[in-house]
This record gives C-alpha cells, sequence and structure tokens, in this order.
C-alpha cells in the first residue's frame, strides 16, 4: 500500500510539475508582490522605521519569506479547484491508483513551487542587501520552519480548492493569510502597537515563526519562540490536514 | 428645446443609471471605501508608532495620524478612480455603448454620467474615509478658508483622476485591464511624502518622491488641515491638477470619437 501511494504520487507529481514548468506565470506572479513589498518597505519607509536592527532588509526579510508562502498556496487552491470543476479529479478516480495520491500531488507540488519561489525572493533580498552570517545548522533548522509553514498552509488550501465554486473564492482564503505577517513583528517592533493590536501581535503565530526564523539569520538565541513556531504549524497542520481528507472523501464518494 | 438641454438632460438620465448601478451593486463602493481605511488602520495602529517617532516631533502614533491622513484622503479618490475605469471598461466591453449610439441621445452624455457620478462616489468615500481618521484621532487645525482649499485641492484632484480613469478604462480591451492600469495612482501616494518624510528615502527615490505630482498635493492639503507651512506646493498641486485634467479629458474624447466612429 505505501509503495502504491508513493508510486501513484510520483507519477502524478511529475504530471503537476510539468504544468507548472510549462506556466512558470505562477511562479513569477506568486514572487511579484512580495517582492513588491519589500522593495516598498526597504526602500520607502525602511529609513524611517526604527527597528533597532543595523538593517531592515534583515529585519523584515523573516515575514516576506511567510507572504511569499501565503501568495504561493493560493495558486495550490486554484490548481486542485481548476481539476475539480473540469472533471480531471473524477478520471484520476477510476484509474486503479492510491486515492489520497491525488491531494499527496498536489501539496508536494505547493512545496517544490514554493521553494522555488523563496529561493528567487531571497536571491532579490540578498541583491538589497541582506547579509546573515547564519551556520549551516541555522540555514537547515530556517529551512525547515518553512518547510512546515508551507505544508501547513498547503493543506489549508486544500480545502478551499476542493470545496470552493468559483475561482476566485478558490484564492480567496489567502488574503487574510497574506495579511498577517503585518499584524505582527515582521515590519515593525510589537512594542510599538497600542494595546490590544500588541496583544493580539504577538500572540497570533505569524509572530513566533518570524522571531524564530529573525534569531536564527542573527545568531541570536531562539527561546521559546521556535516551540510556540512548531507547536502553532503541526496544531493547524493536524486539524487542516483532518479536514480536507474528510471533505475530499465527501467530495469522492 | 436647446441642445445644451438635450444633453444635460440625457447626462441626467446616464447620471442616474451610473448611481443605480452603485447602488445595487455596492461591493464596489464599499471596497473602494475598504481599501483606504485598512490602510489608514494599519499605518496608525500598526506603524504609527515608530513611524511617529520617526517624524522628529516625538509625538508619536497621535502625531502620525495628523501626517497620515493627507494621503489617505489621495488614496481614497485614487481608489475611486479605479471603480471609474472598471464601470467605463464594463460599459465599453458589454456593448451597452453600441446600444446607446442607435439611440436618439447626445452622444457625450455616457461620459458625462460616468464623470458626475464618479464625483458623486469620490464624494461619499472622502466623507466616510475622513469620518474614520477623526475616529482614530486626527484633529485638524484649519479655519474655515483652509477648508474650502482642501475641498478644492480634492474636487481639482478627483476631476483629473476621473478623466484619466475614464480614459484608461476607455483604453482597456478588458475589465481585467482596466481594474489593473489605474494601480499606479494608487502607488504614488507611497512614493511620495504620504507616508514617511521623503528625507528618508534613499536619494535617487527621494528625488522621485520630490517632483512627482502626489507630493505637492499631499503637502497642499496638509498644510491646510495642520497649519504647517506650504510653501510653493498649492501652485504646483494647481499646475499638476489642470494638466492631468486637460490630458485625461482629451484623451478621453479623442478614444470615444475613435469608438463612435468604429
Amino acid at each position: 500500500m505505501a509503495k502504491s501511494l508513493l508510486g501513484d504520487t510520483t507519477v502524478l507529481l511529475r504530471r503537476s510539475l510539468r504544468h507548472i514548468m510549462r506556466s512558470p506565470d505562477t511562479i513569477i506572479t506568486t514572487v511579484i508582490m512580495p517582492i513588491a513589498i519589500m522593495l516598498m518597505f526597504v526602500y520607502v519607509f525602511g529609513g524611517a522605521i526604527k527597528t533597532g536592527s543595523d538593517s531592515y532588509v534583515n529585519y523584515m526579510l523573516p515575514g516576506i519569506l511567510l507572504i511569499t508562502i501565503a501568495s504561493g498556496v493560493s495558486y495550490t487552491a486554484y490548481r486542485i479547484f481548476g481539476e475539480m470543476s473540469s472533471g480531471i479529479f473524477e478520471r484520476l478516480q477510476s484509474l486503479p491508483i492510491v486515492r489520497s495520491s491525488v491531494l499527496w500531488a498536489h501539496v508536494l507540488t505547493s512545496m517544490v513551487a514554493n521553494l522555488i519561489s523563496l529561493v528567487l525572493v531571497v536571491g532579490v533580498a540578498v541583491l538589497m542587501g541582506f547579509r546573515s552570517g547564519a551556520g549551516f545548522l541555522s540555514w537547515l533548522a530556517v529551512a525547515g520552519v518553512l518547510f512546515l509553514f508551507t505544508l501547513t498552509l498547503t493543506w489549508i488550501a486544500v480545502i478551499p480548492g476542493l470545496s470552493a465554486q468559483s475561482p476566485d473564492g478558490a484564492g480567496a482564503f489567502s488574503f487574510p493569510l497574506i495579511f498577517l505577517p503585518f499584524v505582527s513583528s515582521a515590519f515593525a517592533p510589537t512594542e510599538t502597537m497600542p494595546g490590544p493590536v500588541r496583544a493580539f501581535a504577538e500572540n497570533q503565530p505569524m509572530t513566533s515563526i518570524v522571531n524564530t526564523i529573525r534569531d536564527l539569520f542573527a545568531q541570536n538565541p531562539v527561546g521559546n519562540d521556535i516551540w510556540f513556531a512548531l507547536a502553532w504549524c503541526v496544531g493547524i497542520l493536524i486539524v487542516a490536514y483532518v479536514f480536507a481528507r474528510t471533505v475530499y472523501h465527501r467530495k469522492i464518494a | 428645446m436647446t441642445t445644451l438641454s438635450l444633453s444635460m438632460r440625457d447626462s441626467a438620465t446616464m447620471l442616474r443609471r451610473n448611481l443605480r448601478h452603485m447602488q445595487r451593486y455596492p461591493s464596489l463602493t464599499i471596497m473602494l471605501i475598504g481599501q483606504p481605511i485598512v490602510f489608514l488602520l494599519l499605518f496608525v495602529y500598526v506603524f504609527g508608532g515608530t513611524l511617529g517617532n520617526g517624524l522628529g516631533g516625538g509625538g508619536g502614533r497621535a502625531e502620525y495620524v495628523g501626517y497620515v491622513t493627507p494621503a489617505i484622503l489621495l488614496v481614497t479618490v485614487c481608489s475611486a478612480a479605479l471603480g471609474t475605469a472598471i464601470s467605463v471598461a464594463t460599459d465599453m466591453t458589454e456593448g451597452i455603448i453600441a446600444r446607446f449610439r442607435t439611440m436618439a441621445i447626445s452622444k457625450a452624455s455616457v461620459l458625462t454620467g460616468h464623470v458626475i457620478g464618479a464625483f458623486i462616489q469620490t464624494a461619499f468615500a472622502l466623507a466616510v474615509v475622513f469620518g474614520v481618521t477623526l475616529l482614530v484621532g486626527f484633529s485638524p487645525t484649519a479655519g474655515v478658508g483652509d477648508w474650502f482649499a482642501v475641498v478644492g485641492v480634492l474636487l481639482l484632484l478627483t476631476i483629473a483622476l476621473t478623466w484619466l480613469s475614464v480614459a484608461l478604462g476607455l483604453a482597456a480591451k478588458s475589465v481585467e485591464t482596466a481594474s489593473n492600469t489605474p494601480m499606479i495612482f494608487m502607488l504614488l501616494p507611497f512614493l511620495g511624502s504620504g507616508f514617511v518624510p521623503t528625507d528618508s528615502m534613499p536619494a535617487w527615490l527621494r528625488w522621485f518622491a520630490d517632483y512627482q505630482p502626489f507630493t505637492p498635493v499631499i503637502e497642499t492639503i496638509r498644510g491646510l488641515l495642520l497649519g504647517t507651512p506650504i510653501g510653493n506646493s498649492a501652485w504646483l498641486a494647481l499646475g499638476w491638477c489642470v494638466v492631468l485634467s486637460a490630458v485625461g479629458y482629451l484623451w478621453s474624447k479623442s478614444l470615444f470619437a475613435k469608438e463612435r466612429d468604429r
């Protein structure tokens, strides 16, 4: 069964990746917004925002990476919706393949597409002056946190992809996810925010993830943030995965 | 009945049609008002503390509300202009203009209806957004004369951007294109003195920010509302508004005539 799942997922993953390679505009569209936000915040607001950090691009890059992922997973929802509405899913169900391999192929495609997007965004950040003295293990930890975050958001994206009534509806879920990093420690220190906003900012998932990545890049002690980040990601991932599987089985039943 | 009175009657009919659209489909109006309000709340409550401290007065968030309000008012006008481009493009692509052309109505009334409708929508949006700025702590020091001047500047800017967005709506091949091209207007208040002083920007960007059309408009409104020195910003603002209005009007006229002759 496991071997069959792996084989079927690999075949379908190859198929999905071919779609991406044939229309790379989705990746380009994904990275344009985070890069535009980064340019705007570094060059327009960067000189006026006091963060206590030497370089504002270093300070805000973790938040931009999360926005990149949130922007990227909306295309996963679009792709799933497209295949649901065009009847490809039903066609695949008629084949002797493991049912869940269809979803896993989309999830893994999202992981690959987001990896490419993240590399492009980090590349632009380096051109804008981003520097990190982080060692190999720190970079590995950053990659691990981003991998887990991408996996979590991708499984969230599967739900509207399966259940939306229109393409706009499928992609709309990503707007709050893109907005959340703004109301966190991603762009400005939470100490400068008024009481209720600060309370929300300090206790929402994005802040602990941003702080973890920022501390890893800056070679600072990570503290409790990494555990909060992992707990948020794993908790949301489990809920999203179970919910997505339920919706999927209901759809194909 | 004279040609002028017929033309005015037709324009009033077209205006009624546009207002009815706004009434029946309020989602666009809500979105156009919602966008500047989201920016206002984000910049005041999330970034306001740190950006306010960087203004020099040390007034923090309270000082920053006053600083950012003119930019938010401009974003509101730009947002409404986006709505105008969308509604003009919708009319152009859905074939209703061809239908109007077969009727015995003044040809210019179609555009006039859109422009006056846009004015009303913009005025409503500005009133709502300005109300929200007062709720978040903006306290202007303007006198009666200053208020008239603020309204005058915003009116001129609305004329300029409305005609430009009508032209962009006419030029667009689809509604999607029409919803994207006026985004440049939305960007300009950010790349000016709207949200942060231009002297905090790198030299190359500062040069652009100092000489682009929206900076003198923002400085004029800020000066009038808060009593800060305006310098020659008022004349530059008027000049830009007149030039942009003329360009937008002439461009719209030629595009509409071309469309009519097809």
